[in-house]
């Protein structure tokens, strides 16, 4: 064990833990405060990853992967903690830094700075879905921001699942956008089995309509766990008696009289209304259409975990009685869908723990900790359970603080390794450091602004951001009946509603800087309008990891034809001040590859810069990270 | 045996070309080489269009015109066609499950409904991934105009359409930039060359390559010959003018240049058809946009001979209500639309199919939007039946439940 090390742990240990602020639990819109967790000893954490890899690595009697140099150290954690290149600038500032614990310096530094809370979040909507769902989900603009909210507060990852999983009432208001997980799904069985795949790392879906072909899970252990969330359900209209009795007259008047002026009407008590009712019952029927020998068709099922121990319910009706009542029927709501929300994310659930660190291993290291991020089992610890052990345990300690856990393997020796290329003929073992792989779309993409300008995160939300929705949610909160039908005749339309009050929920939130300096996380809620970075693989978040990391032509024709850096960049600022070829040559490869030149690339001197720039941008080492 | 053993070896063991047995084949005296889908998003109005053979007040205000065979009678928004009815099959008993254009759009392209654990490959990705071969230059799924553009579903993005949103244009960045010289171009293609080796040393993977012959990949689709299928400043002005200058007339003069060219699918999107509101003053328009092009490509793919070997399909999501609504527009009515076929042997100058006299719903010789897809699949000389798994495993075959109505054709 060498003293830089030594004290690398000792430095980040005192930073993490200096950056908390005490707990206290966080008011619906109160945004921008950090939630607490407990002082923790990160430094001891990294020791105990590097301690079990050297072990297991002298076990193999494989040998240790060399330590990378500081360039490629600054590209690599520029990459997987903010989510771009360094500038220039910053890349000069880190080799020039001669702390002995710079490194970890700049770990605790990117971790707590708006970079990351761009990476981050593109990181969860990806996971969580954040998309327009037709009429579910009108406006995912409010789950974006609850996101967004989340990273910026570093809210320990149980509880935020635990929020997401047991979410319920108005979609629109301003701080209760965990609502969107639920909202988003046109199905509540398919929302269940993203549930379960989401938060731990298993794929039942196939026993929504049959037994599960090779796992051990049946249709009936399927409708079990459905029961924890039966009669959850979303409603975008007011409930019927409210309808009745306050819009019902007006609705019909507008409808005879003009089309956009009823459907500015209805949409915008939508906004004020869309709800998720319902909060379990503890009872589902089996299907229809069920054909297997341990039950028919509507029978009541009580709810029941896949694995573990079974929360405690507090049912209000016996089986029996609902047994005897239609089968439309699934009893009164107990708050069941908490219930489960307990189970999936406690620490004694097998499968949450695990799932979580395998998913950000995977992100941060490129290579399966334990299994495909939708495929785990229960019995599955990957091929090094120890390490497996000791992550969880890690993540169990620092509370599910997302940042201990990210620190602890980035400050370690093993995250500081050489990379390693997943051929078709790997070594043993290759936990011990990081996979070469393409950047993600989002990275590409907003590092071309690490090229443009010196503060690439400068356009980073730093707070709640209004959105058409929330805004009118929020404006109309004393509309009266009248109120809303005067909006509506006056409205402009339905297309031209939702513009309205954009353009107003813009002001409100004053300047957001100039677009073609907003990183691609700023899009939020529409980043299907970046063109560039769905080209390039971004998940349409149809799916569950859905991004991908491959070619096409189409993005390949858009890399060599169509990619400009702007006259006014940073890097042709830079380059102008450049006295002679070399300097030039070497701006360029610093800004692009994060390095010096290689003597072997000297003979490249003859070319112009705009020739160079090219080459460089579209090649692999600009595309991947190593 | 375990039970993933087992499924494994069935699969293996079952495993077969998609393409239909000798019998099957046999019995197909035509064959349909290409696809040209035309595709009107919003939901066309069958009682403003094809389906005049209904209650008086079901047509609204349409009135109907005769066509150029005996029996068959079109609304009076499309003259033209009215006059090559004598090439088109018209299905006026289409049904679907769906209400809603995001979850319709998804099932006429798909044939299945959506759900948010599995995305399924459109039809054209279907034959895109069947029926291409090595020999081929040009991808075998091509987008025109905007609207979703292809989705590859659970299969490789590979097989997802390439998107020309301008015909006019063509394909984005396909041209070299203006600003680079040829030799310039070359020149930078030899240092990518360099950099890329001297980074594979130590770095070259399955990926780094994958990349590194998709640029090759690239650069050959720049440099084909063939490209210039895609350019309409090269065909023939005889051809040309057989159409006006609208985008959507510009799009189906580039899917008949396609087909011709040997690209087996080729979707043009036409949206714009969701008339709640105003359908008398805002639809005439649009129908007259369908008018020309189609009748223009029509007899474009005559003329060259191609009308034999390519199946012409127009669909839509759903239809519209019989009732005209207080806001003189017409609402959504998935149960008895309106689709057509022309070439490839179909039976034309017939209607198949008809919907209750009052419109409300689809009544004889009934199709389902999966039975219409796999009639498509079907008259490629693929099985509909033939199945693919997603990530995870599941089985889906191409058609869902669809089975090929055979009898629409000749």
């Amino acid at each position: 064990m060498n003293m830089r090390f030594l004290m690398t742990w000792m430095v980040v240990g005192l930073c993490v833990s200096a950056s908390r602020t005490p707990a206290a639990e966080p008011p619906a819109v109160d945004v921008g405060r950090k939630t607490a967790s407990m002082p923790v000893d990160v430094s001891t954490f990294t020791q105990e990853i590097d301690q079990l890899v050297a072990d297991e690595l002298k076990r193999l009697n494989q040998e240790q992967r060399p330590e990378i140099d500081d360039y490629t150290f600054c590209r690599r954690i520029y990459v997987d903690a903010i989510g771009r290149i360094p500038t220039i600038d910053e890349l000069d500032r880190f080799i020039t830094d001669d702390q002995p614990d710079k490194r970890a310096q700049l770990i605790d530094k990117l971790l707590n700075s708006n970079g990351y809370n761009s990476h981050w979040y593109n990181y969860w909507a990806d996971l969580l879905r954040v998309k327009d769902v037709g009429d579910k989900l009108h406006h995912s603009g409010n789950y974006s921001e609850w996101i967004k909210d989340a990273v910026r507060r570093n809210k320990p990852y149980n509880e935020m699942a635990h929020e997401l999983i047991n979410a319920s009432g108005e979609l629109y208001k301003p701080g209760n956008g965990a609502t969107g997980f639920y909202a988003r799904e046109p199905m509540p069985l398919d929302h269940l089995a993203n549930s379960v795949k989401t938060f731990m790392g298993m794929s039942i879906e196939c026993a929504q309509c049959h037994d599960h072909p090779y796992e051990d899970w049946t249709q009936q252990d399927f409708y079990k766990l459905a029961a924890f969330t039966s009669k959850t359900h979303l409603r975008v209209d007011p409930l019927p008696k409210k309808e009745k009795a306050t819009y019902a007259k007006d609705r019909r008047i507008l409808k005879q009289k003009d089309f956009d002026e009823w459907i500015v009407y209805r949409e915008s008590i939508r906004v004020k209304h869309a709800s998720i009712y319902g909060n379990g019952t503890g009872y589902m029927r089996l299907p229809h259409d069920y054909q297997y020998k341990d039950g028919k068709p509507h029978d009541v099922m009580t709810a029941d975990v896949l694995f573990g121990k079974m929360p405690t319910m507090n049912y209000q009706m016996s089986k029996e009685k609902l047994e005897s009542l239609p089968k439309n029927q699934f009893g009164p709501g107990i708050n069941a869908r908490r219930s489960m929300a307990n189970w999936m994310t406690s620490a004694e659930n097998p499968m949450f723990t695990k799932a979580t660190v395998n998913r950000l291993w995977r992100k941060i290291m490129g290579t399966e900790l334990i299994g495909q991020l939708g495929g785990l089992t229960l019995e599955a610890m990957g091929n090094h359970p120890a390490l497996t052990k000791k992550l969880i345990s890690i993540m169990k300690a620092s509370k599910y603080d997302t940042k201990v856990f990210l620190s602890a393997v980035f400050n370690s020796r093993t995250y500081q390794s050489k990379a390693l290329v997943l051929s078709d003929t790997p070594p043993p073992y290759v936990l011990d450091g990081p996979a070469v792989r393409r950047l993600e779309a989002e990275v590409i993409v907003d590092s071309f602004l690490s090229l443009k300008t010196e503060t690439p995160d400068k356009y980073v939300a730093t707070e709640f951001r209004w959105d058409g929705f929330t805004h009118f949610y929020d404006k109309s909160r004393d509309f009266t009946v009248k109120d809303f039908v005067d909006y509506s005749i006056k409205g402009p339309g339905r297309g031209r509603f939702q513009n309205r009050e954009e353009r107003e929920a813009m002001k409100r939130n004053g300047d957001m800087g100039p677009k073609e300096l907003w990183r691609v996380s700023t899009f939020g809620r529409n980043y299907k309008r970046h063109w560039m970075a769905m080209l390039l693989g971004k998940s349409n978040r149809e799916l569950i990891d859905e991004a991908n990391q491959e070619p096409d032509i189409p993005q390949i024709l858009f890399l060599m034809n169509g990619l400009g850096i702007p006259d006014d960049a940073l890097i042709y600022h830079k380059l102008s001040s450049a006295t002679n070829h070399r300097e030039k040559m070497e701006l360029i490869w610093k800004a692009i590859l994060g390095r010096l030149l290689k003597d072997s690339e000297e003979p490249l001197f003859e070319n112009t810069p705009e020739d160079l720039m090219w080459a460089l941008l579209n090649s692999n080492e600009f595309k991947f990270v190593k | 045996m375990n039970r993933k053993d087992f499924i494994y070896r069935a699969g293996m063991a079952g495993m077969s070309l998609p393409f239909l047995n000798a019998t099957g084949a046999a019995a197909q005296t035509t064959k349909a080489k290409s696809v040209i889908n035309i595709f009107l998003n919003g939901g066309l109005s069958q009682y403003d269009s094809f389906n005049v053979e209904v209650d008086k007040p079901v047509l609204g205000k349409s009135t109907i015109i005769k066509s150029n065979v005996d029996g068959v009678r079109v609304s009076n928004y499309y003259p033209k066609l009215a006059k090559q009815m004598d090439q088109l099959l018209v299905l006026n008993a289409m049904k679907t499950n769906q209400g809603a254009h995001p979850a319709g759009i998804y099932k006429m392209l798909t044939s299945y409904n959506p759900r948010s654990t599995v995305t399924h490959p459109e039809l054209g990705a279907w034959v895109n991934k069947c029926l291409t071969t090595e020999r081929d230059s040009l991808p075998n799924f091509v987008s025109i105009g905007s609207g979703r553009a292809g989705s590859a579903g659970f299969f490789p993005g590979q097989w997802a359409a390439l998107p020309v949103k301008n015909p006019d244009k063509g394909i984005d960045f396909v041209k070299r930039s203006e600003s680079v010289g040829e030799k310039a171009f070359k020149n930078r293609l030899n240092i990518l060359d360099s950099l890329n080796k001297d980074f594979a040393k130590d770095f070259g993977s399955k990926d780094t390559r994958s990349y590194v012959d998709t640029y090759a990949g690239s650069l050959k689709f720049m440099n084909s010959n063939d490209i210039d299928a895609f350019e309409l400043n090269t065909e023939n002005p005889n051809i040309v003018n057989l159409y006006d200058k609208s985008d959507f007339s510009r799009s189906c003069l580039l899917a008949g240049r396609l087909v011709e060219r040997g690209v087996r699918f080729v979707k043009v999107n036409l949206g714009g058809w969701d008339y709640h509101d105003g359908i008398y003053e805002k639809m005439p328009a649009n129908a007259n946009k369908l008018d020309s092009g189609l009748s223009s490509l029509l007899t474009h793919l005559s003329q060259k001979g191609l009308l034999e070997s390519t199946l012409m399909v127009v669909s839509t999501e759903f239809g519209r209500k019989p009732e005209v609504n207080p806001n003189r527009g017409r609402d959504h009515h998935p149960d008895g639309f309106t689709c057509l076929m022309a070439g490839a042997g179909v039976k034309a100058g017939q209607i198949y199919g008809s919907t209750s006299k009052d419109g409300k719903h689809a009544d004889q010789d009934v199709l389902d939007v999966t039975d219409f897809n796999a009639t498509i699949a079907w008259r490629l000389g693929i099985d509909p039946e033939f199945e693919e798994n997603s990530a995870s495993g599941r089985p889906f075959k191409l058609a869902n439940k669809g089975k090929a109505r055979k009898e629409l054709f000749g």
